[in-house]
């Protein structure tokens, strides 16, 4: 049935400045949490003024559930209806691990387009 | 977004996800700008919530494996009615006919469906005799009614495509895959667009009749108590089940190589349907389920498997 899921009319240009967009939830919010705590709506715009990428509210909650489960992220008291979250030691960890590896990554790509 | 919307929206989740977000979801979504997309996000975010993380909370190994069952077959169910609509009736079925290891890809597939079968009815039938017996006893209809979704769910789509068929003239009847081609109409049938029109709805009754079976099946397991029930009658079938899943998805891979060998050009070709498809982009999309489907029942299988341990 995935089949049925339409393609969608974006005009070609949009879909140009899609590609430059990062989009992996998860990740996003950990790196949102690096430079300290931050409730849902403060990580939403974080997010979208480093990729690019506005997530909507279920893929923000979506990512955040995941990543307490894997204890990557814990929730800090409650301010005024607001829920801050902060990285663990264990968060940090793998934040670090996960962009050294994108940085490899893109600096391998780079340097094969420069070759070109 | 209004506070009433709000607390509708994050009703929608599964009950340990509430336990633990809904008070600072709702909180959130409160103040989130209103809009159909935000709307649709959460929406589709609490329905993933509950049909993949059925392993997370709450549940035993017993109805965990159970659970992973179920959404394993009727996914696999999904993809298997996909993948006939994508072959019968078609050029490439009359094709498939005269290459036997062709055949025998489509032959290893109905093999597997029939195990598949027999695989759940082995594991699902004792354990639904067994809580139908405890639902009369105890009293819990709300675990009745979960249990009654897939049969009422069938009854719905049946019903609609006997009176769907009766209005047409009684010739012919909406069934899910008529919304995939055009082929030319025995006399007595009607129109085109009023077949995909019709046809769109059984289609829809089918999809929204698989996934509510899927959740109420897996909430009816939740609330059930399956700790008398013994390792031996989770374990061969799960994996019986995770084999012949298996066997599905090798099936339908290898049909599309034949396909791809022997009759390209059909297999490329658009089917002329509703949605315009071509017959690759179908079987690619069964493909991709059969595989969902073969790991869940893999999971399935490991949680039967740690039985032993518990």
């Amino acid at each position: 049935m995935v089949y049925y899921v339409t393609r969608s009319n974006r005009h070609a240009a949009d879909d140009d400045a899609d590609l430059g967009r990062y989009s992996d939830p998860p990740l996003l919010v950990l790196a949102s949490l690096a430079d300290g705590p931050k409730h849902g709506h403060k990580m939403i715009e974080d997010i979208a003024r480093m990729s690019g990428s506005r997530l909507g509210p279920g893929t923000l909650y979506g990512a955040i559930a995941r990543l307490e489960r894997e204890k990557l992220i814990e929730p800090l008291p409650a301010e005024e209806r607001r829920y801050p979250y902060r990285l663990t030691a264990k968060g940090l960890r793998v934040l670090r691990a996960k962009l050294a590896t994108l940085r490899r990554f893109a600096r391998a790509g780079l340097r094969k387009l420069e070759a070109r | 977004m209004n506070a009433r919307l709000a607390r509708r929206l994050a009703a929608l989740y599964p009950r340990a996800w509430r336990a633990r977000y809904a008070e600072e979801f709702e909180a959130f979504l409160g103040a989130h700008p209103p809009g159909f997309r935000a709307v649709f996000n959460v929406v589709g975010w609490a329905m993933y919530e509950r049909v993949s993380s059925p392993g997370e909370f709450n549940m035993d190994q017993r109805q965990r494996s159970l659970v992973l069952m179920a959404y394993a077959y009727l996914a696999a169910v999904a993809a298997g009615v996909n993948f006939y609509w994508t072959v019968a009736d078609t050029p490439l079925a009359t094709a498939m006919h005269g290459h036997s290891a062709w055949f025998a890809s489509w032959t290893l597939v109905r093999a597997g469906s029939f195990l598949a079968l027999a695989a759940v009815a082995a594991a699902g039938l004792p354990v639904l005799a067994a809580m139908v017996r405890s639902v009369v006893a105890t009293r819990r209809w709300d675990v009745a009614g979960r249990l009654a979704v897939p049969a009422c769910a069938a009854l719905v789509t049946l019903l609609w495509m006997a009176a769907a068929g009766m209005w047409a003239g009684g010739h012919w009847i909406p069934t899910p895959w008529d919304v995939t081609g055009n082929w030319t109409a025995p006399a007595g049938w009607p129109p085109l667009t009023t077949r995909w029109m019709l046809s769109s709805v059984t289609f829809a009754l089918l999809a929204a009749g698989l996934i509510a079976s899927a959740i109420s099946v897996a909430q009816a397991i939740r609330r059930g108590d399956l700790s008398k029930h013994r390792r031996l009658w989770f374990a061969a079938p799960s994996l019986a089940l995770a084999g012949s899943v298996a066997v599905m998805a090798l099936g339908v891979l290898a049909w599309g190589w034949f396909a791809e060998q022997y009759a390209a050009s059909d297999f490329h070709a658009r089917n002329g349907g509703l949605f315009s498809s071509t017959n690759f982009a179908s079987w690619g999309a069964s493909c991709a389920v059969f595989l969902t489907a073969t790991l869940i029942a893999v999971r399935g299988a490991r949680s039967a498997s740690a039985l032993g341990s518990e």
